[in-house]
C-alpha cells in the first residue's frame, strides 16, 4: 500500500471515527431528548390525573431533577405569617427530607429574594462565588451541613394573576451544570406547575367548602332537633305552608298529618288568633320581625304555649315579600315556670306582709303587758326569736311543715333548762306550716313562763310534755291531746293580769287551730292541756 | 250613719297574732268584736246570722278564699272591707273595687276604713 493510499485510508478512518462519534453524540442527544420528553409526559399525565397537591408537586420536582440533570430538587411554597414572608419545604427530590430539617425556613435573602418576589430566574454556575451569596447573618451563606450546592437554578412559580405560589429550586455539587436549556425547561415546568397547583387548590377549596356546608347543615339539623325547634316556611301569595316534623309536633300533629296554613291559624287559641294573624301580616307588609308567643289547642285537647319567630324575605322585583320562614318552639314549660314564679313571688310578698303584721301584733301586745322598757325588750326579742326559729324550721323543711317534736327542739334549742323538759309520746305527729307557726309561738310562751315564774324557775322543778290521741272523738273528728305539766316549782296562783302568753294559748291558738286550750293553775304547778283537732294540724 | 262607738264588727282572720292585734285595735276604737272567726264555716254562719254592723275580712282563710262570706254580707247589706297582704291584686273579679285594708296597717288606717263602712249604714 502506497503512502498516499495509507494517508487516504487514515483520512477515511478519521472521518469514520468522527462519524461514529457524531452518531454516538446524536444518539445520546436523541436519548436525552427522549428521556426529557418522557419526563415531560409523566409530569403532564400527573397534572391531568387530578392528584392531590402533594403528589402533584412531588412529580413536578422529580421530573424537574430529571429534566435539568440536577442532583437535588425542591419545591418551597410561600407562606405569609406575622413574622413576614418565608418559604416552606414542600417536596424534595434527590436528598432525604432530614437534610433540611435542621435549618430554619429560607428567608428573603439576596439569593432568594428574586424567587420569593417572583422577579425571575436565578441561575448560577457556582452560587458560592455569586456576589449575592453569603451576605446575610447569621449563616453568611449556606448553613453548615447544608447540601453541597454549587450549580444553582431557582424559578418562581407564579399564577397567571401574578401571585407567587412558591419556587422550584435545583442544585448540583459540581459547578456549571445548568445551561440555558435547563433554564428554559425549568421555566416551562414552573408555569405548568403553577396552573396545576392552582387548579388543585381551587378543587380542594371547593371540596372543603362543600364538606363544611354539609357539616353546618348537619349541625343546624342537630341543633333544631335537640332544641326541639321546628322550622316552617310560608309562601306569601299562595299561603302554602310547609312545616317540619318537630314544627308539626309543637301543634300536636304527627309527621304524616296534613298541616296547612288554615290548620295553623285554626289551632291557635281564639283569644290569641287575632294577635297572631296581625303579626304575620305586619311581617309580610312591613318586614317587621315576627316574634310571638301564643296558646295552641292541640287536637288531643291540650293547651300549649308555642313561640314562633320568623322573617319575611323581601324581594325587590316583586315589590314585597314572596316567602316567610322561621322556627317554632314549644314553650309550655317555660310559661308554666313563669306562672309558678309569679305565684311564688306573690305568695312570698303575702307571707312577708303577714309576718310584718305578726311582728306588729307581738310588739303591740308586749307593750301592753310589760311595765318597763327593759322588760319590753326582753320579752319582745324572745318572741321575735321564737318566730324566727319557726321560720328556720319551716325553711329547712321546704315549708311543707314539721313534726311536733321538731318544733319543741327548735324552740327550746337555746333554752338553758332544756334537759329538765321530759317527753312522753308514742308517735311523733306531722304538722302543717300554719300549725307549726302557731304551736311554735305557744311553746315559746309556755317555756318562757316556766323559766320566769314556774317549775323551771327553781332548781328542782321539771316539765313533762306528753301527747297522744284523745280517747273521745270530738264533733270535728279525731283529736290530739297535748299536755304541758309543771312539777316541783313554787306554788302557782292564777295571774292577776291576763298576759300575752295566756291570751295566745287560750284564745289565739284556740281560734286558729279550732282547739280547746285549758290552763290549770294547779297548786303543784301549771298544767296546760290542748285538745287539737287532727284535721287542723295535718299538712 | 253610725259612729264607731259600740259598732259591732265581725272579724274573720285565721292567724291568731293578727286577729289579736285587730281585736285590740277595735277595742281601742270603741267597737265590739264579733268573732273572730278563723274558719270559713264559722265565718259564713256569723256573716249570715249574727247581729253585726260591719265586717273586716282576711282574704285568704287557711288557703280558702273568703269571697262566699263577702257575698253573704252583700246579700244582707252589711258593709265590709278586706284586709290583705296581697292588696287589691288578691281580689276576685266580683269584688274588684271593694275597700281593701293593706296589711300591715296602723290603727288610724283601720279607723278610716271603719268610718267609711259606718257611713254606709242607713
Amino acid at each position: 500500500m502506497s503512502s498516499l493510499a495509507k494517508a487516504s485510508s487514515r483520512a477515511e478512518e478519521d472521518e469514520v471515527e468522527d462519524l461514529v462519534a457524531r452518531l454516538a453524540a446524536t444518539e445520546e442527544a436523541l436519548a436525552e431528548e427522549v428521556r426529557r420528553s418522557r419526563a415531560l409526559n409523566r409530569i403532564a399525565e400527573a397534572i391531568g390525573a387530578g392528584h392531590d397537591a402533594e403528589t402533584l408537586v412531588q412529580t413536578v420536582v422529580d421530573g424537574g431533577v430529571e429534566l435539568t440533570g440536577a442532583q437535588f430538587g425542591a419545591f418551597f411554597y410561600k407562606v405569609v405569617d406575622e413574622v413576614g414572608e418565608s418559604f416552606m419545604l414542600y417536596s424534595l427530590s434527590g436528598a432525604p427530607r432530614s437534610a433540611f430539617e435542621a435549618f430554619p425556613m429560607p428567608r428573603s435573602t439576596a439569593v432568594f429574594a428574586p424567587t420569593f418576589n417572583g422577579e425571575g430566574v436565578v441561575r448560577s454556575d457556582d452560587i458560592t462565588q455569586d456576589p449575592r451569596h453569603g451576605r446575610n447573618p447569621p449563616h453568611h451563606g449556606m448553613p453548615e451541613g447544608h447540601l453541597p450546592v454549587r450549580s444553582y437554578l431557582a424559578v418562581p412559580v407564579i399564577t397567571r394573576q401574578g401571585a407567587v405560589l412558591g419556587g422550584l429550586f435545583f442544585g448540583h455539587p459540581q459547578p456549571a451544570r445548568f445551561g440555558t436549556r435547563a433554564e428554559s425547561l425549568a421555566v416551562g415546568l414552573a408555569a405548568q406547575a403553577a396552573v396545576a397547583i392552582e387548579s388543585v387548590r381551587t378543587h380542594e377549596a371547593a371540596h372543603a367548602e362543600l364538606v363544611q356546608r354539609r357539616v353546618a347543615e348537619e349541625r343546624l339539623k342537630f341543633a333544631l332537633e335537640s332544641g326541639r325547634l321546628g322550622s316552617w316556611e310560608l309562601d306569601v301569595e299562595t299561603r302554602a305552608y310547609l312545616a317540619s316534623d318537630i314544627c308539626k309536633a309543637n301543634y300536636g300533629r304527627g309527621p304524616d298529618d296534613d298541616f296547612g296554613f288554615a290548620d295553623l291559624v285554626a289551632s291557635v287559641h281564639p283569644d290569641d288568633r287575632q294577635r297572631m294573624t296581625t303579626a304575620i301580616e305586619d311581617a309580610i307588609r312591613h318586614g317587621a320581625d315576627y316574634d310571638i308567643e301564643y296558646r295552641v289547642c292541640t287536637p288531643g285537647g291540650d293547651v300549649r304555649w308555642v313561640q314562633a319567630r320568623g322573617r319575611a324575605a323581601q324581594t325587590a322585583d316583586h315589590g314585597g315579600a314572596r316567602r316567610m320562614a322561621g322556627v317554632s318552639l314549644d314553650v309550655t314549660e317555660r310559661k308554666r315556670a313563669e306562672e309558678r314564679q309569679k305565684l311564688l313571688v306573690n305568695e312570698l310578698n303575702h307571707r312577708v306582709k303577714n309576718t310584718l303584721v305578726s311582728v306588729q301584733s307581738i310588739a303591740s301586745q308586749t307593750l301592753r303587758t310589760t311595765d318597763t322598757p327593759a322588760a319590753f325588750r326582753d320579752a319582745f326579742e324572745g318572741r321575735i326569736m321564737a318566730l324566727s326559729h319557726t321560720h328556720d324550721l319551716l325553711t329547712q323543711q321546704n315549708w311543707e311543715g314539721a313534726s311536733l317534736r321538731e318544733i319543741f327542739d327548735f324552740e327550746l334549742e337555746a333554752f338553758a333548762a332544756r334537759d329538765r323538759i321530759v317527753f312522753d309520746y308514742a308517735r311523733d305527729v306531722q304538722l302543717s306550716p300554719k300549725a307549726t307557726v302557731a304551736l311554735g309561738m305557744a311553746i315559746h310562751e309556755l317555756a318562757t313562763n316556766a323559766l320566769k315564774y314556774g317549775a323551771l324557775s327553781v332548781p328542782g322543778g321539771a316539765v313533762g310534755v306528753a301527747w297522744g290521741p284523745e280517747p273521745e272523738e270530738g264533733s270535728d273528728g279525731a283529736r290530739l291531746r297535748l299536755t304541758w305539766t309543771e312539777r316541783g316549782g313554787p306554788p302557782v296562783v292564777p295571774p292577776s293580769r291576763h298576759g300575752f302568753g295566756a291570751r295566745l294559748l287560750e284564745k289565739g291558738l284556740a281560734g286558729e287551730l279550732s282547739a280547746q286550750v285549758a290552763l290549770a293553775y294547779d297548786s303543784l304547778g301549771l298544767v296546760c292541756t290542748m285538745r287539737l283537732p287532727i284535721r287542723a294540724l295535718e299538712p | 250613719m253610725k259612729t264607731l262607738a259600740a259598732l259591732k264588727v265581725l272579724v274573720v282572720e285565721d292567724e291568731a297574732l293578727v286577729s289579736m292585734l285587730v281585736e285590740d285595735m277595735l277595742s281601742d276604737l270603741g267597737c265590739i268584736v264579733v268573732g273572730p272567726a278563723a274558719e270559713l264555716e264559722e265565718a259564713l254562719r256569723l256573716a249570715s246570722g249574727a247581729d253585726i254592723d260591719a265586717a273586716l275580712l282576711d282574704v285568704n282563710l287557711g288557703g280558702r278564699p273568703i269571697f262566699p262570706v263577702a257575698d253573704a254580707l252583700k246579700e244582707r247589706g252589711v258593709p265590709f272591707a278586706f284586709a290583705s297582704g296581697y292588696g287589691e291584686a288578691g281580689l276576685s273579679e266580683g269584688h274588684k273595687g271593694a275597700t281593701v285594708l293593706q296589711k300591715p296597717f296602723r290603727e288610724a288606717d283601720l279607723r278610716k276604713v271603719l268610718e267609711g263602712l259606718a257611713a254606709q249604714i242607713a
